[in-house]
């Protein structure tokens, strides 16, 4: 593989934005979608810009992901009616992107993906009370537990930013799909250096994480083993669906178990009281968590935004990155990694799944 | 306003009342939500049964009813006869099986009488959700169109043309007659191939109801039982719109392609044919090899691809026969041997037609793992004895016998007209016995090889079949009922993701690109749910089966 | 004077105790009230049909881990309890829940609703990691010296409305060394006086509240004023909600949105082509996704007038974005404009759905 070496003597961000500006004046792109700076200084948020001068307190990789971008895109590609956009996202924003793509909430066909390796992100409620800066790849500052064991945090665009194996104040930006290699040669770059270092880095880098992934994932399924161990471990929640608002791949305008056909009179919930002593309200904690996994385990890319938004210290993300794993390791799936790959869910093989069967 | 809900309880003779405690079921209805009164009768279903029924309907001024009696599949249709009779929409009502399951199945009286309380407790909780749902009727074309002149497209063409419709036979070859114009001769009788298919397409070019269009293939299909609208592609001409109510695919059979049957020696060894080349050659007068010399001794290797397809082609054994006598007859002097693994020759004539085939001479040799090698320059068969000692046997000539396989663009077609294609690669029929000659989409219909190997008399009997199916379902100037339980997208709710549509068999979901929802075709609608239990969000439902129909349904059972 | 029941053991003790006894003699069917979910303070509501489950109850255990209202009005929403059912509410709760079934999302029937002159309550972040248990001491210390407790929410310690209305009981948590339940109504005498216990006649103790009401009030203005929403005009509110992360979890919470599906989450709310480019080719930008303050201010908008200030919502906001206050303030002013008080009547209409030719004069021209 090759790149084109593009310098960060300013920094990547400096670069990224850089780079983006000149795709605007190549007319390569007709508007940019990247995080910017809010206007208090306190956070971030995305932003679809049409002209460059906007881009000045925009960040290729902010410290902290407030809103998956994934469920930015699907705000608006909708409505692009073939205008190109460029959009800077982290990989995991960039996959949930793919797999929003094959649901039919995003429109990828007129928007070029650039995403960066990425260290992974600060939890949110602690960048808020107390500022920060990016995490660093190892050592402080740490990034959320979610990132920490993530294996996908390189690659996933149509053009990647690598700065893993690359020298400081160097990146290398390496074509991954055809739209990547077409904004190259808009801006008039040439993918003509080698890309072996970053490879080799990132390899490494994926299989440490890959074990660590592993090993997490073991212990938490051995603390959640049973109906009494995920009702443990949701023992705080509050119900407050703020896990599934946030999360880019739930697209349903409105959840099923917020639906009326969950309305009860309330001698049934009397009954179900009477039934079991006393009911828990509001009811179907556990229900809601399980049939949110049912729903989207197949594409979940462990993005944690579900955990940065749950305001009762819920380890949500680690837990539906297991269960995630473990779906996905059934049908051999790889979440927003192939375009062409089908959801699992809607696609009918007759011989499968012989390992559940009786 | 309160439901006023009517509850009966059935005796059905001594069948329930004998098991089940009828008094204690009354009581507790007559105190449940909205029940405006609880009352028993010794046969609902018969005459005076619904008389009553229809009498307390209108005396109470019911606005729901539930009958507790025997199962739904038995009397369902019966009681919503009743109250459509009565004025009240047949939906309205719900039955509680409380002789299936529970009367027959229970021995002990009280338990028995807990479970039925259950069942009825259950379907007046679902009933007071019911709504009134209508079945739309829709106007009908009685035309038929058909894909396929062969044996089976001529015979359904023949049967479904009369006065009142006009039957569409498109073949994409320049004649009628589909495989059966490369055979000779047709067993058992062995008549004439040619006399066979000449007559039919006699009969049908002087038919004035039906019309044939060669060297047309279809290109587009739109539309739904009753009204389907379907694109001919034409040579050398533009392409035409056929309208009609049904269409059937009729489009028969290829033989396993030459790739698969490199393994047996064809196209590796010299003078190694396959049935239908055989077929042909015999047609042309000259059996001979391909040094022009006649044959002295000649092998047919049954079951070909049968391993690697996993089905019986039904015909072969019996089409190797055929091919033997033929060289009995025109090469007298020529040895010939039918290498098979299994003798699949059901019927009432096909065991005499194997003994007569052997009494003329014919050897059969029982083995597995036929196929034919080069032996010293000459072909041979390679074989395993039924002992298990490995053989084999040099013959001038080898003919092999390959499976039927499901013609090539039969998938394209599929998709065209919205039809499933099942494992084998053949037509997936609706159910193998219950609806052999019906597809999952309502009004195509698949008769002959298309559907899977078989002989001209079968194929016949299957497009008669779905001709009889045709013309009892697509009656002219009867209108067609549809589904009423159909399924319903909120536009609301829905994001167009379009889970429904991959997972509908029907093709009865489109997506509407304006507006981003998908939308469910009423019509085309079978209300099997299988959108609304994919739906993610719960913007998909089936009337009738309501998230909060059933939830109130199962509290009951559950409390 | 008021009938009071007079309860031995304290709030926890007591009052389970009374609770058992109403379950158990059948008085009523059910309990609804905050149960205890493990040994650090960790609650939830729950319906207690078995009395054996009493002992699990927490009595107005300070935590409020979703709104009295909201669940009332998911239990009673379809339809009203055909049997007595004791629920234990916080005065804003209550009011909510009132509000809630002035547009039908509710029913009082059969409900024996308890509830007190509230101390307030903890953030859920306090009941986190460490939890409740060590601070329980000191906040019942503080209550009963009519203190605010540290720590508590800020809506709470701003909150001048704790007083219930309408409560068949009152258990009264402030000032005062003795747990005193006063019986409102003839139902509750009716529902106590076939148990055990003493009734007596009470005034209460008035100035406790005064001063306590005095107190909170004080901070009130302070926590109004120091909104910065308040004097920031348009670019305060883009920057205070700058960080909003668009979950919606202020609306989930919150007992006044009752609606299923929000004008704000539908497609109605949904940017168009035009919209898109009108912004882009307008300003040069857009945030996305869209409509982060018309949510806010649209939300306000609908529900401001029946806002209790229960909190809920800055309690679940994970941008740590005062929305309480801001919408508390909106709709003090705008219930001002209405002298309206939302739950302190069920038969006082909604302003919303009023109309009198006779008023708003003062925003004519």
């Amino acid at each position: 593989m090759k790149g084109a070496r593009m310098a960060t003597a300013e920094g990547l961000d400096r670069a990224v934005v850089d780079l983006a500006s000149r795709a605007l004046k190549a007319g390569a792109a007709d508007c940019v979608l990247m995080p910017v700076e809010v206007p208090a200084g306190d956070s971030f948020a995305y932003v679809l810009v049409r002209d460059a001068g906007l881009l000045e307190r925009a960040r290729a990789l902010p410290p902290v992901m407030p809103v998956q971008g994934a469920r930015a895109l699907a705000s608006f590609t909708g409505t692009m009616a073939g205008k190109k956009t460029l959009a800077v996202l982290r990989p995991c924003e960039a996959r949930a992107a793919v797999e929003l793509a094959k649901l039919e909430q995003v429109k990828l066909d007129s928007v070029t993906v650039v995403t960066c390796d990425c260290p992974g992100a600060v939890p949110l409620a602690a960048y808020l009370a107390d500022g920060g800066e990016l995490p660093a790849w190892t050592g402080e500052p740490t990034a959320r537990p979610i990132c920490r064991t993530c294996d996908h945090f390189t690659g996933g665009g149509d053009l990647h930013a690598a700065t893993l194996g690359q020298a400081e104040g160097s990146a290398l930006l390496v074509p991954l799909r055809e739209k990547g290699s077409a904004l190259l040669e808009a801006l008039g770059l040439v993918a003509d250096a080698d890309a072996l270092a970053w490879e080799q880095e990132a390899a490494k880098l994926t299989a440490t994480r890959r074990e660590a992934r592993s090993k997490a994932h073991e212990e938490l399924a051995a603390e959640v083993a049973g109906l009494s161990g995920l009702a443990q471990f949701f023992g705080n929640c509050i119900g407050c669906h703020n896990c599934r608002s946030v999360c880019p791949v739930c697209y349903c305008r409105q959840c099923y178990i917020d639906g009326d056909s969950w309305e009860a009179p309330a001698a049934e919930y009397l009954g179900r009281a009477q039934n079991a002593g006393s009911l828990r309200l509001l009811p179907d904690t556990v229900l809601f968590h399980i049939g949110r996994l049912a729903h989207m385990s197949l594409s979940c890319v462990s993005c944690g935004t579900c955990e940065d938004a749950c305001p009762a210290d819920i380890r949500v993300a680690q837990l539906f990155g297991m269960v995630a794993a473990r779906t996905q390791r059934l049908f051999d799936y790889e979440p927003g990694s192939d375009a062409e790959c089908a959801v699992p869910l809607a696609t009918f093989k007759e011989d499968e799944l012989h390992e559940v069967e009786a | 306003m309160d439901k006023q809900i009517g509850v009966f309880v059935c005796e059905c003779g001594p069948n329930i009342a004998g098991n089940v405690e009828i008094d204690m079921l009354l009581e507790a209805a007559a105190s449940m939500k909205g029940v405006a009164l609880a009352e028993r009768h010794k046969l609902l279903c018969s005459p005076d049964g619904q008389k009553f029924l229809a009498e307390k309907i209108a005396e109470h001024g019911l606005t729901r009813v539930v009958v507790a009696a025997c199962s739904p599949k038995q009397h369902g249709p019966t009681f919503m006869g009743v109250c459509e009779r009565a004025g009240l929409n047949p939906y309205l009502m719900q039955m509680a099986n409380i002789r299936e399951q529970c009367a027959w199945i229970i021995e002990d009286k009280e338990e028995a009488t807990r479970k039925a309380l259950r069942h009825l407790r259950a379907a007046t909780a679902r009933v007071a959700h019911h709504a009134p749902l209508e079945k739309l009727e829709i106007e009908c074309n009685p035309d038929v169109l058909i894909i396929g002149g062969g044996v089976a497209g001529m015979q359904a063409a023949l049967l479904l043309a009369s006065g009142d419709r006009e039957v569409y036979i498109i073949e994409r070859s320049d004649s009628l007659g589909g495989a059966a114009v490369q055979f000779e001769k047709v067993f058992l009788a062995m008549r004439s191939a040619a006399e066979m298919i000449a007559e039919r397409a006699a009969r049908i070019k002087a038919n004035p109801h039906i019309h044939v269009l060669t060297g047309c293939e279809p290109q587009e299909v739109v539309g739904f039982f009753g009204n389907f609208i379907i694109t001919v592609g034409r040579p050398e001409a533009e392409p035409q719109q056929i309208r009609a109510g049904a269409v059937v695919v009729a489009t028969g059979f290829e033989l396993l392609a030459p790739e698969a049957l490199a393994p047996y020696g064809y196209g590796e060894v010299e003078d190694v044919l396959t049935s239908l080349e055989f077929e042909r050659m015999n047609a042309s007068g000259k059996i001979v090899l391909k040094n022009g010399q006649a044959p002295k001794s000649v092998a047919i290797l049954h079951c070909i691809g049968r391993e690697e397809r996993r089905y019986c082609s039904a015909v072969c054994c019996l089409y190797s026969m055929k091919l033997a006598r033929y060289l009995k007859d025109k090469v007298p002097g020529a040895a010939v041997t039918e290498f098979y693994s299994d003798l699949c020759i059901p019927g009432r004539w096909q065991q005499g037609f194997y003994r007569q085939t052997a009494e003329a001479g014919v050897e059969f040799v029982r083995a597995s793992g036929a196929r034919a090698i080069e032996e010293g320059g000459r072909p041979a068969v390679k074989y395993v004895e039924e002992a298990g000692k490995e053989n084999s046997r040099t013959f001038d000539m080898v003919i092999l016998s390959p499976a039927m396989v499901a013609p090539h663009d039969a998938g394209q077609v599929a998709q065209m007209l919205g039809v499933e294609i099942g494992q084998s690669g053949f037509y997936a029929e609706e159910h193998p016995k219950l609806a052999p000659v019906s597809t999952s989409l309502e009004g195509v219909y698949v008769a002959g090889c298309a559907q899977g190997p078989k002989g001209i008399s079968e194929s016949a009997v299957q497009a008669g079949a779905a001709a009889g199916k045709i013309l009892s379902s697509l009656v002219p100037g009867r209108k067609l009922e549809t589904e009423a339980k159909t399924s319903v997208i909120s536009a609301l709710l829905c994001q167009g993701c379009q889970t429904c549509l991959k997972v509908c068999v029907y093709s009865a979901i489109r997506y509407d690109e304006a507006k981003d929802v998908c939308v469910v075709n009423e019509v085309l609608c079978k209300g099997c749910g299988n959108c609304a239990a994919a739906c993610p969000s719960g913007a998909a439902r089936v009337k009738h089966f309501t998230p909060r129909q059933i939830g109130r349904e199962v509290a009951e059972i559950l409390r | 004077m008021a009938k009071v029941l007079k309860v031995e053991g304290g709030v926890e003790e007591g009052l389970r105790k009374l609770l058992f006894d109403l379950l158990d003699s059948g008085q009523v069917k059910g309990v609804l009230a905050l149960r205890r979910l493990d040994e650090k303070g960790a609650a939830a509501y729950s319906l207690a049909a078995d009395p054996a489950t009493v002992k699990d109850i927490l009595p107005f255990h300070p935590l409020m881990p979703a709104q009295g209202g909201r669940v009332l009005s998911r239990l009673t929403g379809t339809e009203g309890f055909a049997e007595p059912v004791a629920a234990l509410v916080r005065p804003c709760e209550l009011r909510a829940f009132v509000e809630l079934v002035k547009r039908t999302q509710g029913s009082l029937e059969n409900l024996l609703v308890i509830s007190c002159t509230c101390p307030g309550v903890y953030p859920l972040s306090a009941s986190l990691d460490g939890g409740l248990g060590p601070k329980l001491e000191t906040y019942w210390a503080a209550a009963a010296e009519n203190e605010v407790p540290d720590g508590l929410r800020p809506a709470c310690t701003a909150c001048t409305e704790f007083v219930p209305y309408g409560a068949d009981m009152t258990v009264s948590l402030i000032g005062g060394r003795d747990t005193e339940v006063v019986l409102n109504t003839s139902k509750a005498v009716e529902a106590v006086g076939k148990l055990s216990g003493e009734i007596a006649e009470s005034n209460g103790d008035v100035k406790a509240i005064e001063a306590m009401r005095a107190e909170r009030g004080a901070n009130r203005k302070k926590l109004f004023e120091e909104d910065s929403a308040v004097h920031g005009g348009l670019d305060g509110l883009v920057k205070l909600f700058g960080r909003c992360i668009g979950c919606r979890g202020c609306r989930e919470v919150c007992p006044i949105c009752y609606c299923d599906l929000c004008e704000f989450v539908s497609r109605r709310s949904d940017l168009t082509p035009e919209g898109l480019q009108a912004d882009l080719s307008g300003r040069g930008a857009l945030r996305l996704p869209p409509g982060t303050l018309t949510y806010h201010l649209g939300r306000l908008a609908h529900m401001a007038v029946s806002c209790v200030a229960c909190g809920q919502c800055t309690d679940v906001c994970p941008a740590d974005i005062p929305v309480s206050t801001v919408f508390s303030r909106a709709g003090a002013s705008v219930q001002g404009m209405f002298e309206y008080l939302p739950g302190r009547d069920v038969d006082e209409p909604l302003p919303l759905t009023t109309f009198r030719t006779e008023e708003l004069a003062e925003v004519e021209d």
